[in-house]
């Protein structure tokens, strides 16, 4: 019955699930982001007037978040299933990384188009959302 | 004038700043101050203009159609009122496409830029920024040359380049040329490096003698080109006769004054002379006057005027082409003096008023008073490519001795100096002797029968130049060239009158040009040969 009561309780299992389908969901999307980006800043670079020097520093911080976003979600989701502090407060800094990069690619990039507005909004919404979920995971951990 | 020179030395300027506004915009707004036909956006367009228009041919003006958000202005034409009116609307142009410009940080992103104006410090730059065949995408360094020289000095003196008139402190240098008629008109601005010569017709009285400011020298020499003071070089003064005689001092200025019934001190020609370096800046301006009389009967004068330009330091040698003869330019001649291996042109002294031809190689001139001994020494300049013939009449009386008139005849021939080389070419230099052609003279007598007991008299009665010249260089543009000389004398004998007894025999002088080029050869290609081998196995079993 003890065991019965576990197993009904969940009372033994701090993971969230919430968070680990976020991360799941926010991988896949990611891709879909990381494209559909890269495939507009060659749009732009052909059809406006995009000057090496500024679209050197707009590709390079594109590969620079899709490098720390594999970082995090990797830490992320090892720290949720693992039941971990550490890499999720990493994962939780890294995320501040990323919330910065995102408001470049909405707002301070060389060329804003309404696709990108969209995509970021969306991209931004879910790092929020990650990253309340995080820290009720933590919160759950270190309890 | 100083404010251009400003103007052009100041910082590099762009264009005007470009319109933005769409409710200013208007491109069908090309007349000003008048309203255009069927122009909406006119803003001279009043509503009476409005009524009376069919369409309007720009319907809506609006910016970047990528952007997502933008203003437009549409113009139509209200055709129910009465009358019809233009209807003006300012809305926001919403584009649907998802991939519309939200915002950009790129400031140049959606407009043309104005490119630089070049000035003198920042055209090395863009020259190596644009100059080539593709243009560099940044230039390497933006700070201007700070070893570039600084044109806006206000001491510096101004720069000329070809043909831009010469500046006084007032307006231009001027040089009196018939416009229409053959009256002066005082506009024509001496261009710089252009080398000009006019005469002109200017109407005169005895009575406005001291009034008529352009017969007057001071009107020619009051202007001072900016910086150099116009100079007097000399003054021939010309009697009513024609007869001109130099003056010594020429430093005074003659004004017209009334002496004697005559205004004299009339300016009838004014010669300038211009020296300049080869930055283009005049240092010197020299100028030589024909001051004249002028009686009560004379209305009008002509006046001719003349301005040439020699650069400083150097000596001018008139070319007659460049490098072939050109037709119609004086031959060039020279001789050579004794103990110099190279010939010397024959430069007169400046002429007081430059006659432009170059007495090098002359012939005698026919004059209306056919008498040669009182011929008065006039010849005229052999000019390339025009056959001349001249001559006069001898009267032989019986006192006449033989050596002096043979002596008198060959100078009235050959001239004072008669040269002994003449130019290949065109431009031939005094330096290369290889360049000139010496003359080569021959004698003839005119009786065939040659009498070897020749001690009658010979004297010479015609002398014929022969010059043959050849065809050099392209087939396109072939150049003219000389190759050889050759000045013939014809004597006749000189028979002992009896005294009293008078005979006439007519001198003659020519010149002729003979073009000796080869006329093109037909060129044939080679004959055809026949190629008539049999082939190796031919006869095969025999062999």
């Amino acid at each position: 019955t003890s065991l019965l009561r576990e197993i009904l309780n969940n009372s033994y299992q701090l993971s969230s699930v919430p968070l680990q389908l976020l991360f799941y969901v926010n991988g896949i999307y990611y891709i879909f982001y990381f494209l559909a980006t890269l495939a507009m800043i060659v749009y732009k670079s052909q059809v406006f007037s995009y000057p090496d020097d500024f679209l050197g520093p707009d590709l390079a911080l594109l590969f620079i978040m899709a490098i720390l976003e594999v970082l995090r979600l990797y830490l992320g989701s090892n720290g949720n299933l693992t039941e971990e502090e550490a890499p999720l407060g990493l994962s939780l800094v890294i995320t501040v990384g990323s919330v910065i990069l995102s408001v470049y690619f909405l707002v301070w990039q060389t060329y804003v188009l309404k696709a990108d507005v969209i995509i970021n909004a969306v991209l931004l919404f879910t790092y929020g959302l990650e990253s309340v979920l995080k820290v009720i995971a933590i919160a759950a951990f270190v309890s | 004038p100083p404010e251009t020179r400003a103007a052009a030395s100041a910082r590099p300027r762009s264009g005007p700043a470009p319109v933005t506004d769409v409710a200013r915009l208007c491109v069908c707004d090309l007349l000003v101050a008048q309203c255009d036909v069927n122009c909406c956006c006119d803003p001279d367009c009043s509503a009476a203009d409005f009524s009376l228009f069919t369409t309007c041919s720009v319907p809506i003006v609006t910016g970047d159609s990528r952007l997502c958000s933008q203003k437009a202005a549409i113009y139509s034409l209200d055709v129910k009122a009465n009358p019809p009116e233009r209807i003006f609307q300012l809305i926001d142009h919403v584009n649907p496409s998802v991939f519309c410009i939200h915002a950009t940080n790129y400031k140049q992103a959606l407009s043309f830029s104005s490119p630089e104006m070049p000035t003198a410090e920042n055209f090395d730059q863009l020259l190596k920024e644009f100059g080539s065949a593709s243009f560099s995408a940044e230039p390497d360094s933006w700070n201007m040359n700070t070893d570039a020289q600084n044109p806006s000095d206000a001491n510096d003196t101004y720069r000329y380049e070809y043909g831009v008139p010469i500046q006084t402190v007032d307006a231009f240098l001027r040089l009196p040329s018939p416009v229409v008629s053959s009256w002066c008109s005082d506009a024509n601005p001496a261009g710089f490096l252009v080398n000009q010569a006019t005469k002109c017709i200017r109407s005169v009285s005895l009575e406005k003698c001291g009034n008529i400011e352009e017969v007057s020298m001071l009107f020619y020499i009051n202007s001072s080109i900016l910086a150099v003071n116009i100079t007097v070089r000399s003054i021939v003064v010309q009697s009513l006769n024609g007869m001109r005689t130099l003056l010594n001092g020429s430093d005074v200025l003659r004004l017209p004054t009334i002496l004697d019934e005559l205004c004299v001190n009339i300016v009838l020609g004014v010669s300038y002379h211009i020296t300049y370096t080869d930055a283009g800046e005049i240092t010197e301006a020299a100028a030589a006057f024909v001051l004249g009389a002028i009686n009560k009967e004379a209305l009008s004068i002509q006046q001719s005027f003349e301005i040439s330009f020699t650069q400083v330091n150097t000596k001018p040698v008139p070319l007659s082409g460049n490098p072939g003869y050109v037709v119609g330019l004086p031959l060039r001649a020279g001789f050579r003096p004794q103990g110099y291996p190279c010939p010397v042109e024959i430069l007169f002294a400046a002429l007081i008023l430059n006659t432009n031809k170059y007495s090098q190689l002359t012939i005698l001139q026919s004059t209306s008073n056919q008498d040669c001994l009182a011929a008065q020494g006039a010849r005229t300049p052999i000019l390339f490519g025009y056959n001349m013939i001249s001559g006069c009449k001898l009267r032989i009386t019986a006192a006449m001795k033989c050596q002096p008139l043979t002596q008198t005849l060959l100078d009235l021939l050959k001239g004072q100096s008669f040269p002994e080389y003449v130019a290949s070419f065109g431009n031939s230099q005094a330096q290369d002797v290889l360049n000139w052609v010496p003359i080569t003279h021959l004698h003839t007598s005119e009786q065939r029968i040659y009498n070897t007991f020749q001690s009658s008299c010979q004297i010479p009665v015609s002398l014929e130049i022969e010059v043959k010249w050849t065809k050099y260089g392209s087939l396109v543009n072939p150049q003219a060239r000389i190759v050889n000389v050759t000045a013939m004398i014809t004597t006749t004998t000189l028979k002992q009158l009896p005294s009293g007894r008078e005979r006439t025999i007519p001198i003659t002088s020519s010149v002729v040009f003979t073009d000796i080029s080869s006329p093109a050869e037909p060129g044939y290609k080679a004959w055809p040969t026949i190629n008539a081998k049999l082939p190796f196995d031919f006869f095969f079993p025999f062999v």
